[in-house]
């Protein structure tokens, strides 16, 4: 490969590249000097990264507001315990079928499996949904998530109902979590530029004009819909087995929140806004989180009462709001710029 | 049939605070453009305040002991001002952002106020017990039919007539439906923006407010998360209704209501707990059948 | 019933809202490599065809046929794909986009893959004399380069049909003058034929050889310009004032 040749490929490809290896810089820091509290925060944060740009392939490529994408995170939770819990633990928490209860499958697999089980069921409601406009469509994200929510929580045999479902086994450190954002970011990189996502995109700032160009709306947003709910099913994985236990009330209206003001503080109009939200969020509640324990500053301990680590976040979010509205990257993408002139000419 | 009389008020009771709260979040979008999520929060304050702010596990009331008249104008106010406040902090700043702004804005809004009620309150729910005797049933030709559901019902029709009145007779008002029908338009028109808006805000506390106190005398919980359930029915509503309409936000809040007791009424004992299963199959369904909802509003309708 | 000619036909559409009537039986054709004027005072419902013609509206009545195959109530962007596309008098360009994705984005619209549809978006540029702009943000560019980005839109999707709905709408005379300069290389260089719907006489009179008048949703006259301009119920309804009838015949 020529050395020009090899340039333009980075360039092109400058933005996963460099969001990749900021994350990683991050992990690597942490991995070296710091304690293993610390690399629970950043893997907490990096499965955050993992569902906010799951979140972005749909929102952000297609201006449509999703509330029920939790639903998706909450299948891939629940698919992969069903996998990989052990047959004793199978036997004794849940009534499942056979093919399920007596074997316990490898967690690769099952974390693809589980996240893919996610796309399928968007792709069977995502069918009539997505030829919704954009209000009525977010409504009726909604209404999936309330379904699967009240249903799941009623679901003995397969979900423990409303208890928590102890034992998936852990196996989620800050490096496999990192492996996951770095694949999640190519991926979404990958598919933004795709003939897909530019088409996706044109609906998204005018959908006459996208109309009049031959794109179908509905078909366009069920792709990036399916993508992103792979996505958002991973997510549910990576904290399936991170924390050892999942319980259906963790998704429902604060987990949905939270991942969507991370979206829109970092920029929804970018990939780049996507990671940074969800990074700036999670470092910030980690620090509010830090002085609400008591900090030491020049021999006095200061700390805040608690429940301040909440309002605090909630009120950086209202000032980026108001001072920002188009969110930190302003819908920027972290660009490499080689040459002078990129393209065309 | 006495059966089924019990039903039927059940549902219009259940309805009406849909309603109520789907107007609420109605006229507030037709204004402004924004889907207030923080109206249920507005709801929890307006409950919060009948008691004595405190950590205690038991609760002692605070406005809820003063007499009944003087208790709905505390609520009230309390609810008013706070709708009035935020609009003043939060969403003034933002009104011209993408309505996504706005919307993640009211969120932000809910997380801060319920929070915020939840480090002055603590997190356990606590009871908080006003017009007990209103629980007592009346005979209506032969059949037990509880006084609150009642009250319920007549001050939800008492006050849709009332701000029917107010948006078709008052110069005010008519400047509010004309913003709602033709948001662009009346921006343009100059039609006082600031005031429409805050008063918009105004009657949304207000009707926050009246259902903080019917909803409180119902079951008698105070917890940080309990605007959560009513406003995401009646948000639901507002669209299934059709966004953009009052009629509509009417109309949804009582679809929502009555399928919600009609499935709780039709459904096998068994299935009961998955009710809000089929609720929530019905809101798709009639999205699905009917994209701009039950009442079609020609203000959201974009021209080529 | 008869077999329609190839080319863009519509028979008899009729488009009613809410009992009020539009369109009121209009009949228009256009040949491959043809450019058909449309002209019309305000609000005799040139759009309101065109949305017609385009699948942005069903109309009541009546039918469309492309080269044979009938479109009646086909959507937007199956039609598109099939060859018809348009101009939108509001632009509607994606403005966040660059120049290139836009029009790259309307050519993957018609099928072709991400590289063809660049390949053919900076093709396209250059014919348009447009590739130094073609980083810039759509949204960000002066009012008259937008409209002629919404031509080069429209082409990207590989049209054999051209509907331009009012594109020298708010152009100063030169641009104008470069505008017809640009339409007039179309049919010849793509082979497709136009339907220009103007209000701009000195747009339609130097580039159509046929004139189609309509007016309160009929068809008023048709045409060449010449004839156009003698026909006395045009000159009464479209051309009234001196003023405008000098402009248009300069």
């Amino acid at each position: 490969m020529s050395g020009s040749r090899l340039r333009s490929l980075l360039e092109a490809y400058s933005t996963p590249v460099l969001l990749s290896s900021i994350l990683s810089l991050v992990v690597v820091v942490v991995w070296m000097n710091a304690s293993g509290v610390l690399a629970q925060t950043v893997t907490d944060a990096l499965i955050r990264v993992v569902l906010v740009v799951g979140l972005y392939i749909f929102v952000g490529n297609s201006g449509v507001l999703a509330f029920g994408h939790i639903a998706f995170t909450m299948i891939g939770a629940y698919a992969t315990a069903w996998l990989t819990l052990s047959t004793f633990k199978k036997s004794f928490a849940l009534q499942l079928p056979a093919i399920l209860a007596e074997h316990q499958y490898p967690v690769f697999p099952s974390a693809i499996a589980a996240s893919s089980l996610a796309a399928v069921v968007a792709l069977i409601v995502g069918i009539p949904i997505m030829r919704l406009s954009g209000i009525s469509a977010a409504i009726a994200t909604l209404a999936v998530l309330g379904m699967f929510h009240t249903f799941y929580n009623n679901w003995g045999p397969w979900t423990m109902g409303a208890a928590t479902l102890p034992g998936v086994p852990l196996y989620v450190d800050m490096w496999v979590a990192l492996g996951w954002v770095v694949f999640a970011i190519f991926v979404a990189f990958i598919y933004q530029r795709s003939r897909y996502g530019l088409a996706l995109r044109a609906t998204r700032e005018d959908e006459f004009g996208a109309r009049a160009a031959g794109i179908s709306i509905p078909r366009q947003r069920l792709i990036a819909f399916v993508i992103s709910a792979f996505f958002m099913g991973l997510g549910g994985v990576l904290q399936a087995h991170f924390l050892g236990s999942i319980a259906v009330k963790n998704f429902w209206l604060s987990l949905t929140f939270i991942s969507l003001a991370m979206l829109i503080i970092g920029g929804q109009r970018s990939l780049t806004g996507a990671v940074v939200g969800a990074s700036v969020i999670s470092a910030i509640t980690e620090v509010l989180r830090l002085v609400e324990n008591g900090i030491e500053v020049g021999g006095t301990t200061i700390s805040l009462p608690p429940g301040s680590q909440e309002l605090g976040i909630a009120l950086v979010m209202l000032l980026v709001l108001i001072f920002r509205p188009s969110g930190i990257t302003g819908g920027r993408e972290l660009r490499l710029r080689l040459s002078r002139r990129a393209r065309g000419a | 049939m006495i059966g089924l009389l019990q039903h039927v008020v059940d549902a219009l009771a259940l309805g009406s605070l849909y309603a109520l709260t789907a107007l609420g979040i109605g006229l507030i979008f037709g204004v402004m453009r924004l889907i207030n999520f923080a109206h249920g929060d507005f709801i929890m304050i307006g409950a919060f305040s009948l008691v004595v702010p405190s950590s205690a596990a038991t609760s002692t009331l605070l406005i809820g002991a003063w007499p009944a008249p003087l208790m709905v104008g505390g609520v009230c106010f309390v609810v008013i001002a706070l709708a009035l406040a935020t609009e003043r902090l939060a969403f003034r700043p933002v009104r011209r952002a993408d309505p996504s702004v706005l919307l993640i804005t009211s969120f932000a809004l809910s997380f801060f106020l319920q929070h915020a009620v939840l480090a002055v309150h603590g997190g356990r729910a606590k009871s908080a017990n006003i017009w007990p005797h209103l629980m007592e049933p009346i005979l209506i030709g032969g059949v037990r039919v509880p006084q609150l559901q009642l009250i319920t019902i007549v001050v939800t029709l008492v006050l849709l007539v009332v701000l029917v009145v107010f948006l078709r007779r008052t110069p005010m008002g008519i400047a509010m439906r004309a913003a709602s029908e033709d948001f662009l338009t009346a921006r343009l028109l100059g039609i006082r923006a600031n005031r429409v808006i805050a008063t918009a805000f105004a009657i949304s506390g207000l009707l926050a407010a009246v259902v903080s106190l019917l909803y409180v005398a119902q079951t008698s919980v105070l917890s940080f998360h309990m605007g959560v359930p009513l406003v995401l029915f009646a948000f639901v509503a507002t669209v299934v209704g059709g966004m953009g309409s009052l009629t509509g936000a009417v109309v949804g809040g009582f679809v929502v209501g009555i399928g919600s007791v009609f499935f709780q009424v039709v459904l096998p004992a068994g299935w009961r707990s998955n009710r809000d299963v089929w609720v929530y199959a019905l809101v798709l369904l009639i999205l699905l059948l009917r994209p701009s909802g039950l009442v079609k509003s020609k203000s959201i309708e974009e021209k080529v | 019933m008869e077999r329609p000619d190839a080319g863009l036909s519509a028979r008899g559409i009729v488009v009613r809202f809410d009992g009020l009537t539009a369109i009121d039986r209009v009949s228009i054709s256009l040949q491959a490599g043809g450019i058909l004027g449309l002209i019309g005072p305000n609000g005799a419902g040139k759009s309101t065809l065109v949305n017609a013609l385009t699948g942005f509206q069903r109309p009541t009545e009546g039918s469309v046929h492309l080269d044979r195959t009938e479109i009646t109530g086909w959507p937007p962007d199956r039609i598109a794909r099939r060859g018809l596309a348009r101009t939108f008098q509001a632009g509607r360009l994606f403005r966040g986009l660059s120049v290139l994705e836009n029009l790259a984005a309307a050519a993957v619209g018609s099928g072709l893959s991400r590289r063809e549809a660049e390949a053919r978006a900076l093709e396209l540029l250059g014919w348009m004399d447009f590739a130094e702009h073609a980083e810039l943000d759509a949204g960000s560019l002066p009012y008259g380069d937008q409209r002629r980005v919404g031509i080069g839109r429209a082409l990207a999707v590989g049209p054999t049909y051209l509907l331009l709905d009012e594109p020298a709408a708010g152009m100063s005379d030169a641009e104008c003058d470069d505008l017809v300069a640009l339409i007039d290389r179309i049919p010849r260089e793509f082979g497709c034929g136009v339907l220009l719907i103007e209000h701009n006489m000195r747009v339609i009179m130097n580039v159509c050889p046929r004139i189609h008048v309509i007016e309160s949703g009929r068809t008023l006259a048709q045409g060449s310009p010449a004839e156009i301009r003698s026909n006395d119920a045009v000159v009464h309804a479209y051309l009234g004032t001196k003023t405008e009838r000098g402009r248009a015949e300069r």
